[in-house]
């Protein structure tokens, strides 16, 4: 447990290289350990899942989109702290209607400190 | 003060009694006709000119009774007709049939076996000259119709209250039924004798009808040289019906209740119906026409709000992605720096990123502008006056609909300019289209007015008024604003994408107010 940094292990997803550069370096500032996929399929091809803490994952991504990938992992971690952010407003109406495990939703731009503090929130008491 | 609006040229192919008849009324006019002709013929002189027939009782109150009913049907429907079109002609062709109505029933008051032997008033001679001018009205008011079509259009129309018009008609034709009646009844002493006893017509008889029956032929004549809707056609048929019943009447036997007196009370009763079946499927016609064009209406509002707010929505995704990436990274930089032992290097990083990003925000915004002003290249010389004449033919179902009286000054003596044809098609067709929603709830009148004229040098400007509810002072420059809108349910887009338009042609486009009432949308393009 000592040689683990003080943060969490979060994987962010999202098909726009920029938001995945500027995620890490807003997670990193607080001390958070960051994994970045441009796709859901990647995330899940890579086998990381058992390791991650906290997931953020885009809504609309090319191929599997966001809400494919909430219930992928929803399958194989099912208390795995999920934060999705969306470009498209209208997508809210279309939010799954089963609450799966924890989850928070994000429109973009987002602001940078409220996200932090729902990722403490939901993952205080990281789960094996 | 004139209510209702002059009816635009466009507007007549909705009014029923203008409508032109197609080929198929025409073929069913002339086999009606045809029908006609050979049952008279085979009555008078052919193998049915022996048949025996009895009087039947109740044959007369009955067909009385259907033939009134008929023709008050019919005048009511014209009287309608008459108070949206307000011609004089339909006027004088209601009153017509309510004449044919009304003089019905001194007719069956004196017809001898129905409310008495001798019947209820008169003597015998009443019944049949009540049928003679029953049998003279309808075509004298059919000539005065065909003469009253073609009248100068100042005279055609009728400039007071539809409502006192219509009583006026109601309480003469009333009134010349009564005078009609009573010269029937109570002269009947002085007429002369037409009819031998209660069920012969005396030799007498065909000198009385010969001049009703010219009135009928006469009015068949006028009609025909002035015949162009399907009204006309009817009302030929039904003069042509008129014409034939009077020799049947009298050959081969000059006797009520023969098969030849059977047979021209079906003809009459034929002749009332015939325009009332023919006014109510054509009103069934435009019930279904005018359903059929508000679903296509809604059909094209809804997908040109989609399109609008495709795109809306398209863009508003494509920047808010450098956006979040610029919120995000500064997020980050501030906290790098807001530590206790600061990381400058990191916090460095993200500022750069940050200016990347910016950047990036513009090129999106550019991207975008460059999709609506795609194909710059594709310029060409263009004659304005006939891009506004090609955009109110695109519009023209649309001004119909909402009864607009369209003004268009083209300006013959215009310089050419360039442009993009379909872009500034475009143009002309959203200000088309915003006049027309902001005339759609106001009162009559509504003009639309598209003019051009020649601008400074070598420009053209061109103006496009309504008289709507007009634009206020403080929303004539934040109309232009893309998220702007007073539709309730409208994107705003449209006035800025033109305005991007023109101005992507070197022109300016604006709005000021129309006196009395409405805006004025002027762009300007240049050579």
């Amino acid at each position: 447990m000592n040689d683990r940094p003080p943060g969490f292990t979060i994987a962010v997803v999202d098909d726009d290289q920029r938001i995945l550069e500027s995620l890490q370096d807003l997670l990193e500032s607080a001390d958070h350990a960051v994994r970045l996929f441009a796709s859901a399929t990647a995330l899940l091809d890579s086998g990381c899942l058992p390791e991650i803490d906290c997931l953020i994952s885009d809504i609309g991504m090319p191929g599997m989109d966001g809400f494919e990938l909430l219930r992928a992992v929803q399958a194989a971690r099912p208390q795995l702290p999920v934060i999705l952010i969306t470009g498209h407003a209208e997508l809210l109406d279309q939010m799954p209607s089963v609450v799966l495990g924890q989850y928070r939703l994000f429109k973009k731009p987002f602001h940078g400190e409220e996200l932090l503090a729902a990722i403490s929130d939901l993952g205080s008491g990281p789960v094996t | 003060m004139l209510k209702v609006a002059p009816i635009v040229q466009e507007d007549q192919e909705l009014i029923l009694s203008s409508l032109s008849p197609g080929p198929v009324q025409r073929r069913l006019a002339l086999l009606v006709v045809l029908g006609i002709l050979i049952v008279f013929l085979l009555i008078t002189v052919g193998p049915f000119s022996d048949v025996q027939t009895k009087p039947v009782a109740a044959f007369v109150p009955a067909y009385v009774m259907a033939m009134f009913v008929c023709d008050t049907i019919t005048a009511i429907l014209l009287f309608a007709q008459f108070s949206v079109v307000r011609a004089r002609a339909i006027l004088i062709i209601a009153s017509g049939y309510l004449y044919t109505a009304l003089v019905l029933i001194p007719w069956i008051l004196t017809f001898p076996g129905v409310f008495g032997p001798q019947g209820l008033l008169g003597g015998l001679q009443s019944t049949s000259w009540l049928y003679f001018f029953q049998h003279a009205g309808l075509p004298l008011f059919v000539i005065g119709y065909a003469l009253s079509k073609d009248a100068d259009p100042a005279e055609r129309t009728w400039h007071g209250t539809t409502r006192g018009a219509i009583a006026t008609c109601v309480v003469l034709t009333a009134a010349l039924v009564t005078v009609v009646a009573i010269v029937c009844i109570g002269g009947e002493a002085q007429l002369p004798r037409v009819v031998l006893d209660s069920l012969r017509l005396g030799p007498q008889w065909p000198f009385a009808a010969a001049p009703v029956a010219l009135l009928s032929f006469a009015a068949l004549i006028f009609l025909w040289t002035r015949r162009r809707s399907m009204l006309d056609l009817w009302l030929m048929v039904v003069m042509c019906l008129y014409t034939i019943e009077i020799p049947l009447s009298y050959y081969p036997s000059p006797i009520r209740f023969s098969v030849g007196w059977y047979t021209v009370r079906v003809f009459g009763f034929l002749s009332s119906c015939l325009v009332l079946i023919v006014l109510l499927y054509e009103i069934e016609a435009l019930y279904a026409r005018l359903i059929g064009a508000i679903r296509a209406e809604r059909r094209e509002r809804v997908a040109r709000l989609m399109t609008g707010d495709a795109v809306a929505a398209a863009i508003a995704h494509e920047v808010k992605q450098p956006l979040t990436a610029m919120t995000t990274s500064a997020s980050a930089g501030f906290r790098f720096l807001d530590r206790s032992s600061p990381n400058l290097g990191r916090a460095k990083e993200a500022f750069e990123q940050i200016v990347a990003d910016g950047h990036r925000a513009a090129a999106v915004v550019d991207s975008i502008r460059a999709i609506f002003r795609n194909d710059i290249r594709t310029r060409s010389v263009l004659d304005v006056n006939e891009l506004i004449r090609e955009a109110l033919i695109l519009e023209r179902a649309d001004l119909r609909r909402h009864r607009i009286l369209v003004q268009s000054a083209p300006n013959e003596q215009l310089p050419e300019v360039q442009g993009d044809r379909i872009q500034l098609q475009q143009v002309l067709l959203n200000l088309i289209t915003n006049a027309i929603d902001a005339m759609a709830s106001r009162d009559e009148p509504r003009v639309l007015s598209v003019s051009s004229a020649a601008y400074e040098d070598d420009g053209v400007i061109v103006s496009v008024a309504d008289t709507g509810a007009g634009v206020s002072t403080q929303d004539s420059e934040r109309i232009f604003n893309p998220l702007f809108t007073t539709k309730s349910d409208g994107m705003g887009m449209g006035l800025s994408i033109c305005r991007a338009i023109i101005e992507a042609h070197q022109g300016r486009l604006w709005v000021s107010p129309n006196s009395p009432q409405g805006a004025v949308f002027q762009f300007t393009l240049r050579a």
